[in-house]
């Protein structure tokens, strides 16, 4: 068969869809012409280049860092290049952030991490035509080398971090070229919310962002938000350290639920299963038992809970506290609350540029709190949603809409968005809970809140192995799952009471942010393993 | 006893034919109805009719009482603050007005079941001496919890404010125990704040707005509107061109100051009023106590006397 035999078969085959396959073909012609040229007009480029380049030295793809040799170079930091440094020629490693060519000069911002900085290729006695071409075409999100001039401008660089200063180039070298199609574009993913779509730009949706978060994780956004949460974490170790506290390590795979039997992730423990810890609690208690007194722990944790919310993750960094007390367990409530305040005194007062540069893509009010901390209690927190018109019963737990409320009502009154609420009524805590010794309804309990939302969840615990058995067995559970847990008590055990926080909620709710996956750097829900 | 005696006149026996158109009635000339008499011209008494004279007595006592407490009853009806009026009846010495424990529902209405709690917001720079006297005369009135917080607002503040309201009560782990809170925050405010009832009542701005409020919960108002007006006026005084205003207007409330309390111990009324512990604390804070007239001193001398304005000197120190 000939060729035009065959595509006279073909028409009559497909006599429908022959139009399109022309237009098709049409189309790709069209595109390999356009392609030809292209590569003819670069090999001319190249051509032009090849002939006179005065400046190849000081440009190009250098072979790629395998530790050949250890330059003894000083590189500057983006932050470092102030006004002072003015006339100085140094060498700086960044992130090309934006490239812009505009005839013999290319304008380029360099990055690091959340600062950044202008740089200028001109074409001069030190800078060849090739070379500003080559500055050009650099991709985004490129790791480059360069040594400049920094220079004074006479006009702020209302862009830029570093804003009195520029970087004139006289060497440019590409450590590690990213690939020229990005995933996502920085600047969209940095956008306000709303304000993309009045100006018919792009914002990036959560899950994109969570798919790509190597790049998510670059936007000044990701980095104040885990720059201040490594605050939050470094604040809690410094804080309790210093109240005399030791930091424990728990294990993490169980052989039995610690709360309860729900909620739980198995996994298989060779011939048997076991189970992933959903909190350290009874090992922070046997750490009270065995004379440690005050003890914290800062560790993942399980809850194999199938909820789709902004604040529910699988996994995540518990910040746990227990603490022996003398008399009265709102010595351990003063020791909380006085931590959280020392955290939230931390961050206003060392990160206070990083608050600003989330507000700017998630604006939100400062967060207020009181020191010493407001203590509410669970009847008059009943007694102020009645009076705002919510029926509920005395004994009944808080829903999330009432805590939502409770939460405003008390920033109405208080102007506080950090308080505790006392004495839960006992049926809606857990067995081990302290029962009130004046009131058989109430228990020694207690809840923190952050905006509304609760943060930690604590109480007294009961140390007596006797009550323990009797409340245990007053909430139907099984004695004999729980008798490793009610023995550490019969040897001895001194009052005490803790609770635990999540970190990523405290960072999340301090920042004033509306979803726990924004603060969880590979977060984990049960829609999402990867990354 | 001797008495003379008469032979009977006529037969005791006489026949007489009565008609029988009458009716008849049997002999009213008892035996024994002279030993009646006789007893009582004996001056003796007889314990039956003691004891009806007794229980008359009762009856007639308890009826007093009845009338009394209806007519107490009538005039809480008909005045609103009258029971207090009842309780607060001077009995002698000028702090006696505060004394005694007050209904706080009749004041306030029916207790919800939280916390009755006055929150204060005050700037560091500007305490509110006068609440602190007020707060003073609250604690000695009723079962205050007494708690002072500082704002995220204020990087810090001295000492002394953070104990302006004494020391914590021994039982401030239970709220329930009390019947008011009084919560002083330290905070960035441009003028004194109190928050009390969220639903029903918009934030009071003011030192001089709140002291009123206080110190309505201590006595009643002067039923005299006159009297009332004139307390309202000299707290404005003091607040407006002692506290705020230049030293021409300070030294004119100084010399008005005088003027009065040269006719009486105290600014309105007989006592102490709310008049007088804002203006006292007014000259105090403006620093002008040790230069004031006469008068003044021996006024400020009778207040400071009465021993609520020791936590106002102390945070003037």
């Amino acid at each position: 068969m000939t060729n035009e035999e065959v595509k006279g078969a073909q028409e009559e085959e497909q006599q429908a869809q022959s139009k399109k396959a022309l237009k098709k073909q049409q189309k790709e012609a069209e595109k390999a012409a356009k392609k030809a040229e292209k590569q003819a007009k670069l090999a001319a480029e190249q051509q032009s280049t090849d002939e006179e380049d005065f400046a190849k030295d000081r440009y190009g793809v250098p072979p790629m860092v395998q530790s050949q040799q250890k330059l003894d170079r000083t590189l500057v930091r983006v932050q470092d290049l102030t006004p002072e440094k003015a006339g100085q020629l140094v060498w700086v490693r960044a992130r090309v952030h934006t490239s812009r060519a505009k005839g013999k000069q290319c304008f380029l911002v360099l990055r690091q991490q959340q600062f950044n900085v202008q740089a200028l290729v001109a074409v001069s006695d030190r800078a060849s035509k090739q070379m500003v071409k080559f500055a050009a075409n650099i991709t985004k999100e490129s790791i480059v080398d360069v040594e400049g001039v920094v220079r004074k401008v006479d006009q702020k660089i209302e862009s830029c971090s570093q804003q009195d200063v520029e970087l004139h180039i006289e060497q440019i070298f590409v450590i590690s070229q990213a690939e020229p199609r990005l995933p996502l574009q920085l600047e969209d993913a940095v956008r306000p919310e709303g304000e993309g779509d009045e100006e018919g730009r792009a914002t990036v949706n959560q899950d994109t962002k969570l798919d790509n978060r190597v790049i998510d994780l670059r936007t000044t956004t990701s980095q104040a938000i885990f720059r201040l949460q490594s605050g939050v974490c470094q604040l809690f170790r410094d804080t309790l350290t210093n109240k005399g506290f030791v930091e424990i390590q728990t294990p993490k795979i169980i052989s039995a639920a610690s709360e309860g039997g729900a909620n739980v992730f198995t996994v298989s423990y060779f011939k048997t299963s076991a189970y992933l810890a959903q909190s350290p609690q009874l090992y922070k208690q046997m750490c009270i038992c065995a004379d440690f007194d005050k003890v914290f722990c800062v560790g993942p944790v399980f809850r194999a809970e199938d909820s789709n919310t902004h604040r529910h993750l699988t996994e995540f960094v518990g910040l746990d506290i227990e603490m022996a007390f003398n008399y009265h367990y709102h010595e351990v409530i003063e020791s909380i609350t006085d931590t959280m305040v020392q955290i939230f005194k931390g961050l206003r007062d060392r990160f206070q540029t990083e608050i600003q540069t989330v507000n700017k893509q998630y604006p939100s009010e400062p967060f207020k709190f009181l020191e010493p901390t407001l203590r509410l209690e669970y009847r008059e927190a009943v007694a102020m949603l009645r009076e705002a018109g919510v029926e509920m019963g005395d004994e009944e737990d808080l829903s999330t809409p009432n805590e939502k409320l409770l939460g405003r009502l008390v920033k109405e009154k208080y102007d506080t968005d950090f308080y505790v609420l006392d004495k839960y009524p006992l049926a809606v805590r857990p067995f081990y809970t302290m029962p009130d010794p004046n009131n058989p309804k109430y228990s020694n309990s207690y809840d923190m809140f952050m905006r509304g939302e609760e943060i930690l969840s604590g109480a007294q615990r009961i140390h007596d192995a006797r009550l323990l058995t009797e409340r245990a067995m007053h909430h139907n559970i099984d004695l004999e799952k729980i008798k490793a847990y009610i023995d550490s008590f019969r040897y001895g055990a001194p009052p005490h009471a803790g609770g635990g926080i999540g970190l990523e909620r405290v960072t999340m709710l301090y920042l004033g942010l509306h979803n726990v996956r924004q603060t969880s750097m590979f977060p984990r829900d049960p829609k999402r393993l990867t990354p | 006893m001797p008495m003379y005696q008469v032979k009977p006149m006529s037969g005791g026996d006489i026949k007489i034919d009565l008609p029988t158109c009458m009716y008849k009635l049997p002999n009213i000339h008892a035996q024994n109805s002279g030993c009646g008499e006789h007893a009582h011209q004996n001056g003796e008494v007889d314990p039956a009719i003691r004891a009806l004279e007794a229980r008359q007595d009762e009856i007639m006592r308890r009826l007093y009482e009845l009338k009394a407490a209806v007519d107490g009853l009538a005039k809480t009806v008909t005045t609103p603050d009258a029971d207090l009026d009842a309780t607060t009846i001077p009995q002698g010495g000028a702090t006696s007005v505060f004394s005694g424990t007050a209904n706080l529902d009749s004041l306030l209405g029916k207790d919800p079941g939280a916390l009755r709690d006055i929150v204060i917001n005050a700037h560091p720079a500007r305490p509110p001496l006068s609440l602190l006297v007020l707060h003073s005369l609250l604690c000695q009135r009723y079962r205050v919890l007494s708690t002072v917080h500082v704002h995220s607002s204020i990087p810090a503040v001295p000492p002394p404010l953070l104990t302006c309201l004494g020391p914590r009560d021994a039982h401030s782990y239970t709220r329930q125990r009390f019947q008011l809170g009084f919560t002083l925050i330290w905070k960035d405010v441009p003028k004194t704040q109190m928050k009390f009832s969220v639903q029903s009542m918009c934030p009071i701005e003011g030192e001089g707005n709140i002291a009123r409020f206080l110190y309505r919960l201590l006595a009643p108002e002067p039923r005299d509107p006159a009297a009332a007006t004139l307390a309202d006026s000299w707290v404005d005084t003091a607040l407006f061109q002692m506290a705020e205003g230049g030293s021409k207007e300070r030294a004119a409330v100084l010399r008005a100051l005088n003027g009065t309390l040269g006719r009486s111990p105290w600014l309105a009324g007989a006592e102490l009023s709310l008049a007088d512990i804002v203006c006292a604390c007014c000259v105090l804070q403006s620093g002008s106590a040790a230069s004031a007239p006469p008068n003044v001193q021996k006024w400020l001398k009778s207040c400071e006397n009465l021993g609520h304005f020791s936590r106002a000197h102390a945070l003037l120190q």
